[in-house]
């Protein structure tokens, strides 16, 4: 269940997140989207691949946690065992929402039902005073650059479609057990084409920026074996 | 020296002009400057018949190597999706009368002979609702794909509804500004001969004399090239296919978002049958009939008692038909796609289909010098002339098999003497086996053997299998394909949006090329 309510000084003043159960909430996602700014730290480690939204057939870029629903190999008994933890996760249990007395202006929104608010251990958002701890001002820094985020990263992702750089990943996955897995529904960069771009659509690429997060993407697509690597772990209980 | 096919000029700016236009242009790459170039003259003056809704599958491999976005055709041919079509009252005209022709195979078509088993064991259910998943998807007025489905991907099978008038801009538009069509509005007033007997030039009121090395007679029911100035005769196939003649409307839904059929519905009637095509904002209807069989009045009243109180409102146009085709197609330098080359009646949407087939077959086999055409024209000949027998022979098909009683239209259809030989055949062997690959073994064949089992056993054929009983010992794995196909409906059902849904996405999203 959630209660989504705005964040207010007065009526949340006492209010303490604990971070680490805060995080702990994404152990049951397989995958994430994620925002151009993060592309290279995500590349240590995790695939950025693309998907559709399943109601518009937009792609979006996002990255792999698992190979199924419920499924998340970088969460271990709660805690994140990776060297970087995505925008999406970092934010809970924070989000924006529209203001109901501004047009076109964001509030901080809060879920009032959060596992990572039920404890008396963690950061306080607000002090005695009332006034914004630096917690919460990191909190605002990360809704800030996924808001941005999410405009720049969906232009990105138009410009990949238009100019036809974008191919279905055909995954046959055969685990340690012997179980095989076949993973659709995911996209990636189509290299033969992008080596056969025409000029301008280099130039153009370039312009905008998109050459670096492109090659980042086409690199990080090889951590799916250490995903499976992961999953192999897993099955013999390691 | 040879002669090289350097230049074509196409006659007539209809789906068939167009059509043959945008298949050459970019196979001869038209819009470079060593490729073959493309004229296509159209009549500022006539306007194209522009009833040809229904297409087939073959549709999307047409579109896809003319270069043009699946997304951007259906928005701006008000196109959605066809998975067959629905054949109501055809067997004995009661309300619950009606079968399935899908656009699949029966399940596990090539594992399996299914008819036998069906007939046996599982023909409490119908033919169609028990071999394939798409006939309930139409019931529910399901889509065939997904918006996450690719551009020309598919779920189910399917091919289009479409805006005819509306479709010829747009490939016209494509032809032009992609493909390096040279586009010529002018009236044909002249036709001038080679010595050799080949057409030199066509002169045109607007744009004066037009040379070509190959001309193409898209030009309608006219045949101006082929049928009038190269006299190639016309083939009745009156005495076997008795429609002769149309009359349309247009009926706009009662709502904006009322649900749009994605398959054809065909309605028998006393002298004919009515059909009903789903676009965008409005429906498509006409009943086709033989005006031996009833006149034009009593027609438009049975059209106007199909449409409903809707019809008060509604223009009806009269379209005559002439079943039958040109004795040849290519002649000298000249070939007829579309109406030109023939026209039998709309049942199973075999107009489009040929043009595309025979768009096909002049861009790939296109002669490289004219001393090869005689050859080429040859070819083209014959599989056109196969092509068009065994569409006369499915199409009557239909009729042979009803047990109507209405009206002489349906026992004349069951008269043998109106039936060709080679049906005939067919019918006889069927008698004590289901048709398969081994009935269609030609490389040009349209309708394939899976088709024929949707018509036969949707109509109420029944096999004496007695005969072949001993060859029958794949009953579990008929089995399995009918609770196969069971499980896939489930699924299906679930998955798919409803076509007026999908449409909607279709108009605001877009599908992705990938």
């Amino acid at each position: 269940m959630s209660n989504l309510v705005a964040l207010h000084n007065n009526a949340h003043q006492s209010l303490k997140v604990n971070t680490q159960l805060a995080e702990a909430q994404g152990g049951n996602l397989h995958m994430i989207p994620v925002v151009l700014s993060e592309f290279l730290k995500l590349a240590v480690q995790f695939p950025i691949v693309l998907t559709k939204n399943k109601d518009t057939g937009r792609f979006s870029c996002i990255t792999l946690f698992g190979f199924q629903t419920n499924e998340n190999l970088f969460v271990k008994n709660g805690e994140w065992d990776s060297l970087y933890i995505p925008l999406q996760i970092r934010r809970q249990p924070f989000f924006l929402g529209n203001s109901s007395d501004v047009e076109n202006e964001f509030v901080i929104c809060i879920d009032t039902d959060h596992k990572s608010l039920q404890s008396d251990i963690g950061e306080q958002v607000f002090d005695t005073t009332g006034k914004e701890t630096p917690y919460l001002e990191n909190i605002k820094a990360i809704l800030a650059e996924l808001m941005n985020g999410e405009a720049s990263t969906e232009n990105f992702v138009k410009t990949l479609a238009e100019l036809n750089l974008l191919q279905p990943m055909r995954l046959e996955i055969t685990f340690k057990n012997e179980d095989s897995m076949r993973v659709d529904g995911l996209y990636t960069i189509n290299e033969d084409r992008l080596k056969t771009l025409e000029i301008e659509a280099i130039t153009q690429l370039h312009q905008k920026n998109y050459l670096s997060s492109i090659y980042t993407m086409i690199t990080s697509v090889g951590h799916i074996y250490g995903l499976i690597e992961r999953k192999n772990k897993q099955l013999s209980g390691n | 020296m040879n002669t090289a096919i350097k230049s074509i000029v196409i006659v007539g700016g209809g789906t068939a002009g167009w059509i043959t236009a945008g298949r050459i242009a970019a196979k001869h790459k038209s819009n470079t400057s060593a490729g073959i170039k493309v004229t296509l003259i159209e009549s500022p003056t006539i306007n194209i018949i522009g009833v040809g809704e229904g297409t087939w599958p073959t549709m999307r491999t047409t579109l896809m190597k003319m270069g043009i976005s699946e997304t951007e055709f259906m928005r701006e041919c008000d196109a959605t999706f066809k998975q067959g079509a629905k054949f109501a009252k055809w067997v004995d005209g009661t309300p619950n009368d009606f079968y399935y022709h899908p656009l699949m195979l029966p399940q596990g078509f090539n594992k399996v002979d299914l008819p036998p088993y069906w007939q046996t064991e599982f023909s409490h259910q119908s033919f169609s609702d028990a071999v394939c998943f798409q006939e309930q998807v139409c019931e529910h007025g399901l889509a065939p794909k997904l918006i996450t489905t690719a551009e020309y991907a598919s779920v189910a099978n399917y091919a289009y509804h479409l805006n005819a008038g509306k479709f010829a801009t747009f490939l016209q538009k494509h032809c032009v500004n992609k493909l390096g069509v040279n586009h010529i509005l002018g009236d044909v007033i002249q036709i001038n001969s080679a010595e050799n007997g080949d057409i030199k030039s066509v002169t045109t009121a607007q744009q004066g004399e037009i040379f070509g090395d190959l001309f193409i007679d898209c030009t309608g029911f006219s045949s101006l090239l082929l049928g009038e100035h190269l006299a190639v005769p016309f083939v009745d196939r009156s005495d076997v296919l008795f429609i002769d003649t149309a009359i349309a409307a247009q009926v706009p839904y009662e709502q904006e978002d009322a649900p749009i059929a994605s398959h054809t519905i065909s309605t028998g009637q006393a002298a004919g049958w009515i059909w009903d095509i789903g676009l965008i904002h409005r429906r498509g209807t006409g009943y086709v009939y033989s005006s031996k069989h009833t006149s034009h009045d009593e027609a438009e009243q049975t059209l106007r008692d199909y449409i409903g109180p809707a019809a008060k409102d509604l223009n009806f146009r009269k379209i005559p038909i002439q079943s039958g085709h040109r004795k040849l197609f290519w002649k000298n330098n000249c070939v007829a796609v579309g109406l030109s080359a023939g026209f039998l009646e709309p049942l199973e949407a075999s107009a489009i289909v040929l043009v595309e087939l025979s768009a096909e077959m002049i861009a790939e086999q296109l002669p490289a010098c004219r001393e090869v055409m005689d050859i080429t024209a040859k070819r083209f000949n014959e599989t056109f002339l196969y092509r068009w027998d065994r569409i006369v022979d499915f199409l009557k098909l239909h009729y042979i098999l009803s047990k109507r009683s209405d009206n002489s239209f349906w026992s004349d259809n069951r008269n043998p003497e109106t039936i060709p030989e080679s049906l005939q055949e067919l019918m006889q062997l069927w008698r004590y086996r289901s048709p398969g690959n081994q009935d269609f073994t030609s490389n040009n064949e349209v309708f394939p053997a899976a088709s024929y089992q949707y018509v036969l056993y949707g109509m109420g054929f029944k096999m004496d299998a007695s005969l072949i009983a001993h060859t029958l010992d794949a009953k579990h794995l008929a089995a399995e394909q009918i609770s196969q196909n069971a499980a896939t409906i489930k699924k299906a059902l679930n998955m798919l949006p409803t076509n007026r849904e999908l449409m909607k996405k279709i108009h605001e999203f877009g599908f992705a090329s990938v």
